[in-house]
């Protein structure tokens, strides 16, 4: 165990810098305001730093670790020349206020993506100001809200969310002011179409929905859906987690949404970076783009010999101000350096981003079926059940241990740490809550079918172990299961100095 | 085709897709399936929604080819490095040691997800826990969190959780109080951030020397919160900030919105009564980016913690009771408490506080203190300078500042940093853009300015407020 506050070298030691380039003697400052005593940051050399955060990293799991099947998540590879890419000057050292002529390539990979995404979801207009998927969802309803505002209709004062959507959907309607009614799903894990007449209104400002759904099935009345909720005059809203799934096959445009956001760190491949940063775009159909955040990017042709010199194609591009914006969501141009590596990922593939979901739904449909498969050859088929009767699924999956957990004690989190021991990530747990003792499962499209047949031999083995063990699991991570109460009675948020 | 293809390199971009493992074995794999065609796994789409035709994008780039136009296109940005930048306002242009970024391009830290399994997510769990603790200790308040998406977004949930929480104490209900010099921007984002909670703001006026108008702070008094800046927005360090919570009393949240640098060299909110203190942590390890991928902290004293936004690291044990790490008070958040949530964040910034933590780890105390006083000494050298320039003036010269100052030219701000770009020079941020006098020019220096760019910068200025420009070309 190392803590980085167990460092403390002598006082001034470590990090060499320049000296101030006036004598500090003759700086000014309110003695009123100066600092009596400075933080107790360690004292550290750049060795032991640099050994430190090594250490760290090897006591954590990423996807060039090892498999990481999280449903939800799309963990696919990170394509590397994509962080060669955000490591050049003219993007790292850039500011945004800079003048238009100084961020002129900029201007235009922000043009590009705007298209690229308008035609991948069939929307209208895109802004990539939204930093997070949530992020996305709360300006999406932003500007519905200010559409309702401007067209007379304040009473639409209610948003539907089926109960299998993200958490994120309703907190961020929630944020926007709007009161929330869940409708339960069917019986099979899809929309129920009854349940959502019978809650539509005067006052349903608009629905939000993930097709494919949290349970990776595509949602096939999705159509009727978006029209019983146009015919009561509100708007429908595509969460893109899942768009791994359909590109170039449909869109959220052919399914009659008003409005998507795009998780650039799912389907375009930002990394993940163990939290964040993320990008979440929004795109909407025209009758919304006047109210997208301020500023989106437009062209024009080149005027100027100035403009000549500084152009990087045929076109001047600028920043412009949407007629009824609602203004500023992130106080920037949003995740400029997400917003790059993701155009590189999108220009590996170009208009073959639709083979790309091809293979993430073949990839998961196979380790559906490999797992099926391998499970009734084990004989073990009666410990689990598939979250929902499905004929294919889309880019993931979900298997439900109810059965095992009620037989014999095995549940969901005791699989997923079974699984940790085997070398992989555990897939979701527990979500969508609609699925009791959820294992939720996404490969990507990024994973060769042997990991595949490897991890439903593995998963295979995990079932076939016993309860005790299992409880025990897992055993060769850095540290065993972790005591998650404890952290919530003790909230030992940070170091305590001596 | 909507926009150009990229560069093909080789013979018409016949370029074949790298990434798929599975490329050219789709048959074997769909008829262990029993399926014939890719088509059978997407049987399930209605026909009314699948695409008559293919995505009309470009063919696919190779590597090297999309290096090419990433070359092209990104060097055709002009980076701060290649003028003599005095821009800054809110983003500051300061030295990234380069440990920082070998160490977080490694694919532990960089291709993990949020640590749902503390067991294998040690590393990062700790590693923001540290962070928690190094924010703590520079605003000196008990409890930070893992991050926000940017300083903006930080100051609009700060001043949401402060209506949470006292809203029920509070004699003017859902009502905060602004600086009134928070920048348009940031505003924005604090207005769409608050008006779903129907939250009423008011504002907080400034003198005019840039201090708070301490009548205009009294009517606060009672009131769910305040958000002031510090130094302000103008880069003004106000030593009435240590009266604000004497004025505004203890119903009322004191919000500072800190810029982080100073901070080694003025006291920490905490110690003159701050209950929540954001900022824009962007100074400590991160490259400005355009203004993204940056990262946002958190800081607060403990009637706020349990609602705050973001996520929060704790210390715990494992079962055999060695210290183990993991994401705690989770019911705050989104994916348990849905729209009762205290906030709708998921995605953070988690990266960029990690280089964060390892920015503060490197400079440790002395090296914090150090750094800020490069800043200040940058700063102060090019105020010493321009006040002896004819025909400029400082309209808050006798304040005191840190990083930036306003200065007041003859002519408009816009045309001076129009005509300073013809000369290399990257003037400053025009503060017409921020509705204030349209001959203000904010001026910024970090610890990268040298002597000889505020040399520079001072002769073109001169020449340019005095009508000489055309004897320097």
């Amino acid at each position: 165990m190392s803590h980085l506050f167990e460092f403390n070298g002598a006082e001034g030691k470590g990090y060499s810098q320049p000296s101030p380039i006036m004598d500090v003697s003759k700086l000014k400052l309110p003695g009123s305001m100066k600092r009596e005593s400075l933080p107790r940051w360690p004292r550290v050399s750049e060795p032991e730093m640099v050994r430190h955060y090594t250490w760290l990293s090897k006591r954590n799991f990423g996807i060039d670790t090892g498999f990481y099947p999280l449903g939800s998540c799309t963990m696919k590879h990170n394509p590397r020349v994509n962080e060669a890419i955000a490591q050049m000057p003219g993007i790292a050292n850039i500011h945004p206020h800079q003048p238009e002529s100084h961020l002129q390539g900029l201007l235009s990979i922000y043009h590009e993506m705007q298209e690229m995404l308008g035609i991948c979801a069939g929307m209208d207009a895109v802004t990539l100001q939204p930093v997070a998927g949530a992020q996305g969802e709360f300006t999406a309803i932003r500007c519905f809200q200010e559409y309702f505002r401007k067209t007379g209709q304040t009473q639409r004062t209610k948003v539907i969310v089926p109960d299998s959507a993200h958490g994120t959907n309703p907190a961020s309607a929630s944020m926007c002011g709007f009161e929330i009614i869940e409708i339960p799903s069917s019986a099979d894990g899809r929309l129920d179409l009854d349940a959502l007449r019978a809650v539509v209104g005067e006052d349903t400002a608009a629905m939000m929905i993930t097709n494919p759904n949290t349970l990776g099935i595509f949602e096939a009345e999705v159509v009727e859906a978006s029209q019983i909720i146009h015919d009561a005059g509100g708007l429908m809203y595509y969460d893109g987690a899942n768009f791994n799934a359909i590109l170039g096959w449909t869109n959220p445009g052919l399914m009659g949404f008003d409005a998507v956001h795009y998780n650039l760190h799912k389907t375009f491949s930002q990394p993940h970076g163990g939290g964040g940063p993320g990008s979440g775009p929004i795109g909407v159909k025209a009758h919304l783009a006047e109210f997208l955040p301020s500023p989106i990017v437009g062209k024009r042709e080149i005027q100027t010999e100035d403009e000549h010199l500084y152009a990087v194609d045929d076109c001047w591009y600028t920043w412009e101000t949407p007629e009824s914006t609602i203004g500023k969501v992130q106080q920037w141009h949003g995740n400029a350096g997400a917003v790059v590596r993701c155009w590189a990922y999108y220009r590996r593939y170009g208009r073959d981003l639709k083979t790309m979901s091809e293979h993430a739904v073949l990839n998961a449909n196979y380790l559906r079926h490999a797992i099926l498969t391998k499970a009734e050859e084990a004989g073990v088929t009666h410990m689990f059940t598939e979250g929902a009767p499905i004929n294919v699924c889309k880019h993931e999956f979900t298997i439900s241990m109810t059965p095992a957990k009620e037989s014999m004690g095995i549940s969901a989190m005791d699989v997923a740490k079974g699984l940790l021991d085997m070398g992989y990530m555990a897939p979701t747990v527990y979500f969508p809550q609609i699925v009791p003792e959820c294992l939720m499962i996404e490969p990507t499209e990024t994973e060769s079918k042997e990991t595949l047949d490897e991890f439903a031999t593995n998963f295979i083995k995990v079932l076939q172990t016993d309860a005790e063990t299992l409880h025990e699991s897992p055993t060769t991570t850095p540290v065993r299961r972790v005591d998650e109460v404890y952290a919530a009675r003790n909230l030992i948020l940070r170091y305590e100095m001596d | 085709m909507p926009f150009s293809s990229g560069v093909a390199l080789g013979i018409s971009g016949d370029v074949m897709v790298d990434q798929l493992p599975n490329l050219g074995r789709e048959k074997e794999m769909l008829e262990a399936m029993g399926m014939q065609e890719i088509a059978d796994l997407f049987s399930d789409l209605p026909k009314e929604v699948v695409m008559s035709h293919e995505l009309p994008l470009p063919a696919p780039q190779s590597e090297e080819e999309i290096l090419h136009d990433a070359r092209r296109l990104l060097g055709g940005n002009v980076p701060l490095e290649q003028r003599t930048s005095f821009l800054g306002a809110g983003l500051y242009q300061n030295f990234v040691p380069s440990a920082i970024f070998q160490l977080i391009t490694r694919g532990e830290f960089l291709t993990s997800y949020t640590p749902y399994q503390p067991e294998v997510s040690q590393g990062m769990l700790q590693a923001m826990w540290e962070f928690q603790t190094l924010i703590s200790e520079l605003v000196e308040l008990p409890i930070a969190n893992l991050s926000m998406y940017d300083g903006s977004t930080a100051a609009a949930e700060a001043l949401t959780t402060a209506v949470r929480v006292l809203n029920r104490k509070a004699e003017q209900k859902d009502t905060v109080y602004v600086s009134r010099l928070v920048p348009p921007d940031r505003m924005s984002v604090i207005h769409n951030y608050t008006q779903g909670a129907e939250i009423k703001i008011e504002y907080i006026e400034h003198n005019k020397d840039g201090s708070i108008n301490m009548d205009s702070l009294e009517k606060a008094r009672g009131s769910c919160g305040i958000y002031v800046e510090y130094p302000n927005a103008l880069g003004i360090i106000d030593e009435g900030m240590k009266q604000v919570k004497e004025i505004i009393g203890d119903v009322t949240a004191f919000i500072v919105g800190a810029t982080p640098l100073a901070l080694g060299l003025i006291e920490a909110p905490g110690k003159f009564g701050a209950d929540i203190v954001v900022g824009e942590g962007q100074a400590f390890g991160s490259p400005i980016t355009g203004g993204g991928p940056i990262y946002g902290f958190f800081a607060v004293t403990k009637p706020f913690l349990r609602q705050m936004p973001g996520r929060i690291v704790g210390k715990s044990i494992d079962v055999d009771g060695n210290e183990a790490f993991c994401l705690t008070l989770s019911t705050r958040e989104q994916h348990i408490r849905r729209q009762r949530a205290t906030s709708n964040i998921c995605s953070n910034e988690t990266l960029i506080a990690l280089m964060g933590a390892m920015h503060m780890a490197l400079l440790g105390p002395e090296g914090l203190e150090k750094l800020a006083y490069r800043n200040l000494a940058a700063m102060q050298m090019l105020k010493d300078k321009l006040s002896a320039v004819e025909n400029i003036s400082i309209p808050h010269g006798d304040s005191f500042h840190f990083n930036e100052f306003v200065i007041e030219l003859p002519k408009s701000a816009s045309s001076c940093i129009a005509e300073l770009d013809e000369f290399g020079v990257i003037a400053g941020m025009d503060m017409a853009v921020w509705g204030l006098n349209e001959n203000w020019l904010l001026v910024t220096c970090t610890d990268q300015t040298t002597e000889v760019d505020i040399e520079e910068f001072v002769d073109i200025l001169s020449a340019w407020a005095n009508d000489e420009l055309e004897v320097l070309q």
